[in-house]
């Protein structure tokens, strides 16, 4: 009975959504851009580089409204949404352009900001009615741990369980793990509810997750996120549970499971659906930033937990084309890109090369969304290029290189970093020898020029997802 | 029943090889370039050294000698009669050897400044087709921007051209950006350029009072357009340069796709009909305007340095237009 009850909810909600953006559409205003990505795939680079380029209408030669001239300025305004912190572009901007430059800390909470375009239109008909077009985007910055949260919507503790279960029972995971299964055996899922063994567990099931989020085997797929950074929630009941193994017990209320199941579907229900009710679900459009080289750093296992993590997280999103009657079904995503961050890292002719190894690994996805009837596009970037391609002569051969800082350094370098594989299968565990793809440093005197931050192909990835309706 | 193929000659047994020696299959040398893109030109073609080549060569080269013989001659006789008028004679003969000379000289600068240009699209369009690297494509920029290196109107797209390439831009996005920021001013200009002369013919051809008189006026302003046209995207052709570009345009008139909507002659005569309907020198003025016009457009395509984009390719539309309120102007 809930379950149908909770069910018309949400189809009223997604209703609701669907008018929403099709009013927004209407009015022709504004766009919400739903930048998406794991941790530390460059979500608030991103951002930041995205408005500081807009702002000084800056180093963006393919966006056509730049490119033709048309485009007149850009503001930050106040977000729509006041409960919300505003995205700390300042700051961010101020870390990338210091005198000893350096990345903006991880994102720890949700923040948002609005950027208003105003443009002239380039149809006849729209300039002469209206002179200047004005579009406001909404862009949304948050932890991207937090995003791992929204596979488990389709789940029920049962399945969630089983499943992180048995990933914990492959390395790398296993030998993390030792302290938690240590514990696990321990209990019994179908003993009491006791208070302390709940608090016990999940301390040591976060304490697991913490040491996989810390570790270089590049993993990715850690859930539940507010478990590795809490935001607002620290220490609230329902941050303690943990995956059980399944027993008979189950859904018994008094047990110990029944006592996680209770406080995963809380979870689900007060954490992750309002997390994705508040900034998913009316997106127009998103991209889907991929840190591809430094899970290629991690072999094949993080390569795959990459993948799954993204396939599973993608699921959530309901892509499709807009159009006068499908409002019913909900807020559509209709334009998607899947970029490749960190271009930089690799010489220039290998960029070719670092979209083909995504493209391959989204595939399925990939291929979902297009069915679904959205744009797809994919390219690979940089949101602040940090270095340049040299060539250098390497017995007898030329090879392409990047120049650079490495992090931690104060001299630039050139590094080979090795040569991207064709495919993420058969990559294999061990590629030390391989591959070594480094972090760089921003460049220093970054936006002293006043033409916006070096980047690469970010005009490219504007135009795709927001120049159609600045045209 | 079949014949058995194994008595045929040249027949050879299944068996094995060492793929040590195996080569690689060469590339199909046909498939690079002989079918030219949707909207693009044809590569210039390879001029059969023909009889009717031999003929014109020597046909020349008697000329040349018979007024050569003659001239001796002449300066000769002038030498018996007064070496004064016999050396100013033999001044004026080599005035006009050296003049001759210098203009030659000319020509095939100009020449080759077309063919460079020619070879420029081609490579282009090859880049475009295969990808690259942005180095493979950093000479091709550096050619296109030299031809426009000495316009003070373009130094400002010259320099911001340099600022917007990086090293991390591949084949194609350099050939983008430089038609985007550097040939696009040129494009409308060359369009303006096309409408005007469009315009004058279509007003030219209503006005002129006799048929031959509009048929040179035709002509001229038609040839005109094109030397505007091929002095502002590459060189000023010269006399031979514009006789080839004339050639390459009987060439290419109907494969250099002119974009717009209700493409096609038919639909441009059409429009003639209806301005006919009105008033038969107005209809005459439409259609040898827009004719002009597709001159002038088929004059771009063969002078830009780059192949246009599909999505910027100059169309009859605004053209069109133009001429259709022609009549509200001259009334």
């Amino acid at each position: 009975m809930a379950g149908i009850i909770s069910g018309l909810e949400d189809r009223g909600a997604r209703a609701v959504d669907g008018l929403a953006q099709l009013a927004a559409r209407f009015s022709g205003g504004t766009l919400r851009l739903g930048v998406t990505g794991l941790r530390r795939a460059g979500k608030t680079v991103f951002i930041t580089s995205l408005l500081h380029n807009l702002l000084q209408a800056g180093r963006l030669p393919f966006l056509d409204v730049m490119a033709q001239g048309r485009f007149i300025g850009a503001r930050l305004l106040a977000q729509p949404d006041g409960a919300i912190p505003r995205f700390d572009y300042e700051n961010h901007l101020a870390a990338l352009t210091a005198a000893s430059p350096d990345w903006p800390h991880a994102t720890r909470a949700v923040s948002e900001i609005r950027v208003a375009l105003k443009f002239r239109p380039a149809g006849l008909v729209r300039r002469r009615l209206g002179g200047v077009g004005t579009l406001n985007l909404d862009i949304i910055d948050y932890p991207g741990e937090w995003l791992l949260d929204l596979p488990m919507l389709g789940q029920d503790y049962a399945t969630w369980s089983a499943q992180t279960l048995s990933l914990m029972q492959t390395e790398p995971r296993l030998s993390l793990a030792g302290a938690f299964h240590a514990a696990l055996t321990a209990v019994d899922p179908g003993g009491p509810a006791d208070e302390t063994a709940a608090r016990h567990l999940a301390g040591l099931y976060t304490d697991f997750l913490r040491a996989c989020r810390d570790s270089n085997v590049g993993l990715s797929l850690l859930q539940p996120g507010r478990f590795l950074e809490p935001g607002e929630m620290e220490g609230a009941p329902i941050l303690t549970f943990c995956p059980l193994p399944p027993g008979s017990a189950e859904g018994r209320s008094g047990t110990l499971a029944g006592l996680m199941a209770e406080r995963f579907e809380g979870y689900k229900d007060k954490v992750v659906r309002r997390f994705f009710r508040d900034h998913f679900a009316r997106l127009d459009r998103q991209i889907v930033l991929v840190d591809l080289l430094s899970a290629l750093n991690a072999g094949e296992p993080g390569m795959e937990d990459l993948r799954r993590s993204l396939s599973a997280t993608m699921e959530s999103f309901r892509h499709g084309q807009r159009s006068w009657l499908n409002w019913l079904g909900g807020a559509r995503v209709d334009r998607v890109l899947f970029a490749a961050t960190k271009a930089d890292h690799v010489a220039a002719p290998q960029h070719a090369a670092l979209t083909r190894l995504m493209e391959g690994l989204m595939e399925d996805r990939m291929r979902q969304i297009r069915f679904d009837g959205a744009a797809m596009k994919s390219l690979s970037l940089a949101s602040v290029k940090c270095t340049d391609s040299v060539l250098t002569r390497h017995e007898g051969r030329e090879l392409a290189c990047v120049q650079g800082i490495p992090r931690g350094r104060t001299q630039p370098t050139v590094i080979f970093p090795g040569e991207l594989p064709d495919s993420h299968l058969g990559v294999g565990a061990a590629v030390e020898d391989r591959f070594r793809f480094t972090d760089f440093q921003p460049p220093p005197g970054l936006g002293r020029d006043g033409r916006g931050l070096p980047n690469i192909r970010l005009d490219q990835a504007l135009e795709f997802l927001i120049g159609d309706r600045l045209a | 029943m079949k014949t058995d193929t194994r008595n045929q000659p040249g027949w050879a047994p299944p068996m094995e090889f060492d793929p040590a020696a195996a080569m690689p299959l060469p590339p199909d040398q046909e498939a690079d370039g002989a079918i030219p893109l949707d909207g693009h030109i044809l590569p210039p073609r390879r001029r059969g050294r023909g009889a009717a080549k031999l003929l014109v060569l020597s046909l020349a080269a008697l000329v040349l000698a018979a007024i050569g013989f003659d001239t001796a001659d002449l300066v000769t006789r002038a030498f018996a009669w007064s070496p004064w008028a016999g050396g100013a004679l033999a001044a004026l003969a080599a005035m006009a050897v050296g003049s001759l000379c210098v203009m030659t000289g000319r020509e095939a600068l100009a020449w080759r400044r077309l063919r460079r240009v020619d070879g420029l699209r081609q490579h282009a369009i090859r880049l475009l087709r295969t990808g690259g690297t942005g180095a493979e494509a950093k000479g091709l920029r550096r050619d296109v921007q030299a031809l426009y290196q000495h316009r003070p109107a373009l130094t400002p797209a010259l320099r911001e051209l340099d600022a917007a390439i990086t090293d991390a831009h591949d084949a194609r996005e350099t050939l983008v950006l430089t038609d985007r920021i550097l040939l696009a001013p040129v494009d409308a200009a060359a369009y303006r350029l096309v409408v005007a002369a469009s315009r004058d013919v279509a007003v030219g051809t209503a006005l002129s009072p006799a048929a031959l008189l509009d048929a040179a006026l035709v002509l001229w302003r038609n040839m005109r357009l094109v030397r505007e046209i091929a002095t502002l995207y590459a060189a000023r052709p010269g006399l031979i340069g514009s006789a080839r570009l004339v050639r390459r345009m009987a060439e290419n008139i109907g494969v250099a796709g002119i974009a717009g909507g209700g493409d096609g002659l038919v639909v441009d005569m059409l429009g003639g009909t209806l301005a006919a309907a009105l008033s038969a020198r107005l209809g005459q003025g439409m259609i040898n305007g827009l004719l002009t016009a597709r001159i002038g457009l088929t004059a771009m395509h063969l002078c830009r340095p780059l192949p246009f984009p599909g999505d910027r390719q100059p169309g009859l539309d605004d053209i069109r237009k133009e001429l259709l309120r022609l009549p509200r102007q001259v009334l």
